[in-house]
């Protein structure tokens, strides 16, 4: 049972500036979970997501992948190693085409032709908009095309952060029901403001609070411990 | 998109306007050779803020050594040209240095793991509070053995080149006539340049370890292939100097086409290799520091004048000679004929233009489009356009993008050096050419719009018209249709008509014409 988890995070430290944003934080990931990253605004939820993937890398601790530790080394080479990443506000390419968007996410040859069907199963909407600019998407749309972005390689984890920021409720609904699709493929780690969907989604979550991860586990247990969410979540079911 | 539509047409209604008020004050003739005076400038402009506007645009950095690269390029162009002995005398060393930096790489790796390590271990006893690893950790980041071998490099590389007789080594001396007399050998014995390449090789060995990034995870960066490489430059450097005599004598043997052909591939690569070689060693320590850059850049804008200087000297040089296509003293009736002809000047509506002039805009217009095609088509062209927008997202995808900052900062100093090579047959080679061109590349590049390619070019375009019709405006006045007298402006508005263009559109559009507002 070397790789019980597909990701480890142990004790990580992480720096921006002078600032010390992670001040000990720990993660597991069992691969095929869903597991949600919770907590206030401010907390550190996107610099967590950061600091795995090596965009802030962290000063000290350690970032297990597949049993293997990858933290200290650059972003792109850990990328690489099979993690995709969906950042907060999309970062769609607005200047490239929707083609083009999904196009350079690959890293073989291929890579896009092969996944075409499943990425158009879950989003078809992308279909009809191939050769349309990314800045010409509306918000929801560029969520869409963000996370299909992350799926054209052959990665087996997904960092996704606020999926649902700034989208409508119905539109909310349908990406759930996409993540919920993809994550029979690839593993996600999700940081969600939204605990009504994260809550729903997830089957394990941890929360950061103040830089440090304070609570983590199975979801059904948050679910039943009505005073950890109002402190941390400051959220009622 | 709607944006970009309006920021063609209000550009292209620009360039109208100035031109229909050309035909309407000057005549159709007057105008017509004048245009084509504006798109030799504009061609000029566009080969250094095309550069200027990637590598901007892409990494952030206003690159003030450009114009350097731009003046290097017309000095390597002119010299492939008319003194390939300079060339077979300072190749290998140049290879002698790169091999032995591949060699480096090789054995500098676990150097470079111990000393990351050392560095880490340390830092967590300091962490741990012992006074005297203090004082080592301290001494150690200050003199760390990286630091020690750039030094040792640099002493090594200065012993090897000391004394080199790079003034004497020309192959002609020019006549008042325009000849050239065949100077006496005045190339070092090859005994003493074999202890030169084995001194620069030993500097390149020093640095290599220092060329291989600080990696914590052991694993081995540098592969077979690296140390092929570099067996191969070595072998190659050899054996062009052990041929020196031979190759000079049979590149000078060649026709002055052939070698104005190798004079642009000399210049672009180059300056290509400088532009590698300062972004991965000064500049890749600073991106984020923008201050730091412009520092850093100027500083080498005036090093590298004042290098170029002391080894070629402060006159500069003639205009270099031009292909035998646009060298016959004549003036050919249309384009066709000048085939056959080769006449140094075309018939343009009764009056003459130098055809040289005009393979200049070829060039630029080749450039322009083989550059846009490789950012429209190709998949490097792709990851520079989302690399301007957000290149932290491009690499979260996996995607090497240091590795794309060093390839465009070596292609835009490419095609700096290759516009010195094609402007040194039209505006002589000097040390200070690079400094005019930068200033007008950087107009044109902010008129444009910061990084936007298509906004370079009709920046460049609208400098250069702007400056062809400005000179006319001060030699010979302009009769504007509704007013009487000929209208003749002072030099000193020639001079600001580039200035004042620049002005008048930021007015207009404080990003550029195709900029994006931020």
């Amino acid at each position: 049972m070397a790789n019980r988890y597909l990701l480890e995070v142990q004790d990580i430290h992480t720096f921006i500036g002078q600032f010390h944003i992670l001040q000990g934080v720990s993660l597991t990931v069992p691969e095929g979970s869903i597991t949600a990253v919770l907590g206030r605004n401010g907390a550190g939820k996107t610099t967590t997501l950061k600091s795995i993937l090596g965009l802030t890398p962290p000063r000290s601790g350690q970032v297990l992948f597949a049993g293997d530790a990858i933290h200290g080394r650059q972003a792109y080479e850990i990328a690489a190693l099979g993690i995709g990443y969906v950042p907060e506000h999309r970062a769609v390419f607005t200047q490239l085409t929707v083609r083009e968007n999904l196009r350079i996410a690959e890293r073989k040859r291929g890579d896009l032709e092969r996944k075409a069907d499943f990425i158009f199963s879950l989003f078809p909407d992308l279909k009809r908009l191939y050769r349309l600019p990314g800045g010409h998407l509306s918000g929801g749309q560029q969520q869409m095309l963000s996370i299909a972005r992350a799926l054209v390689p052959d990665n087996r984890l997904l960092l996704i952060d606020e999926p649902s920021e700034g989208l409508a409720p119905i539109l909310i609904q349908e990406l759930m029901e996409a993540i919920r699709r993809l994550s029979a493929k690839v593993t996600v780690v999700l940081v969600e403001q939204n605990f009504q969907m994260a809550s729903r989604l997830a089957d394990r979550y941890v929360i950061i609070d103040d830089g440090r991860s304070v609570h983590s586990g199975p979801m059904p247990e948050l679910l039943a411990d009505e005073a950890v969410i109002r402190r941390y979540l400051g959220a009622t079911m | 998109m709607r944006r970009r539509y309006q920021a063609t047409i209000a550009s292209l209604f620009l360039v109208l306007i100035l031109v229909a008020l050309a035909y309407a004050g000057l005549g159709t003739t007057r105008a017509a050779s004048l245009l084509l005076s504006g798109l030799t400038l504009a061609a000029l402009y566009f080969l250094l803020a095309a550069g200027l506007s990637l590598i901007f645009g892409l990494m952030d950095v206003l690159n003030f050594a450009h114009g350097v690269l731009f003046m290097i390029g017309a000095y390597i162009g002119y010299n492939t040209l008319g003194n390939p002995r300079l060339l077979f005398n300072t190749l290998p060393l140049l290879m002698a240095l790169i091999a032995g930096t591949l060699a480096g790489m090789a054995y500098g790796w676990p150097l470079r793991r111990w000393e990351t390590r050392t560095r880490q271990a340390l830092a967590a006893a300091v962490a741990a509070g012992s006074d005297r690893k203090k004082t080592t950790a301290t001494l150690l980041s200050r003199l760390s053995p990286s630091v020690v071998l750039a030094l040792a490099a640099v002493a090594l590389a200065v012993w090897g080149v000391r004394g080199f007789p790079l003034n004497l080594l020309v192959a002609f001396e020019p006549t008042a006539t325009g000849g050239a007399i065949p100077t006496a050998a005045a190339q070092e014995p090859l005994s003493l340049m074999a202890i030169r390449l084995l001194k620069i090789a030993g500097a390149g060995i020093l640095l290599g370890p220092l060329m291989v990034r600080e990696t914590g995870t052991g694993r081995r960066p540098v592969t077979l292939r690296h140390v092929l490489t570099a067996i191969g430059l070595a072998g190659i450097g050899v054996l062009i100097l052990l041929g020196r005599d031979p190759l000079e004598g049979f590149v000078l043997s060649l026709s002055v086409d052939l070698r104005f052909l190798l004079a642009l591939v000399a210049g672009a690569t180059v300056g290509g290799l400088l532009g590698a070689l300062i972004e991965r060693t000064l500049i890749r320590p600073f991106y984020g520091r923008p201050v730091t850059q412009i520092v850093l850049t100027l500083g080498l804008m005036f090093m590298g004048m004042e290098l170029v200087k002391s080894v070629w000297g402060r006159e500069g040089h003639p205009p270099m000679a031009m292909p035998s296509f646009f060298a016959q003293s004549c003036r050919s009736e249309n384009l066709v004929v000048w085939l056959a002809e080769r006449c140094s000047s075309v018939n343009v509506l009764g009056r003459a233009f130098p055809t040289y002039r005009l393979f200049i805009i070829a060039i630029g217009i080749l450039i322009l489009a083989a550059v846009g095609l490789l950012l429209r088509y190709s998949r490097l062209g792709m990851i520079i356009r989302a690399g301007v927008q957000d290149s932290d997202m491009v690499e979260a995808l996996g995607i090497n993008v240091r590795r794309v900052f060093t390839l465009v900062f070596a292609l835009g100093s490419a095609l700096a050096a290759l516009g010195g090579v094609v402007a040194a047959p039209f505006v002589g080679v000097y040390p200070e050419m690079g400094g005019t061109f930068q200033l007008q590349a950087f107009i044109a590049v902010v008129i444009g719009g910061m990084g936007s390619y298509p906004g370079t070019a009709v920046g460049a375009l609208l400098l250069g018209l702007a400056r062809a019709f400005g000179d006319a405006l001060v030699t010979s006045g302009i009769t504007l249709p509704w007013a009487a007298q000929a209208f003749q402006a002072s030099p000193a508005l020639a001079r600001a008509s580039t200035v004042l263009i620049m002005a008048i559109v930021l007015l207009v559009r404080p990003a550029g014409i195709f900029g994006q507002k931020e």
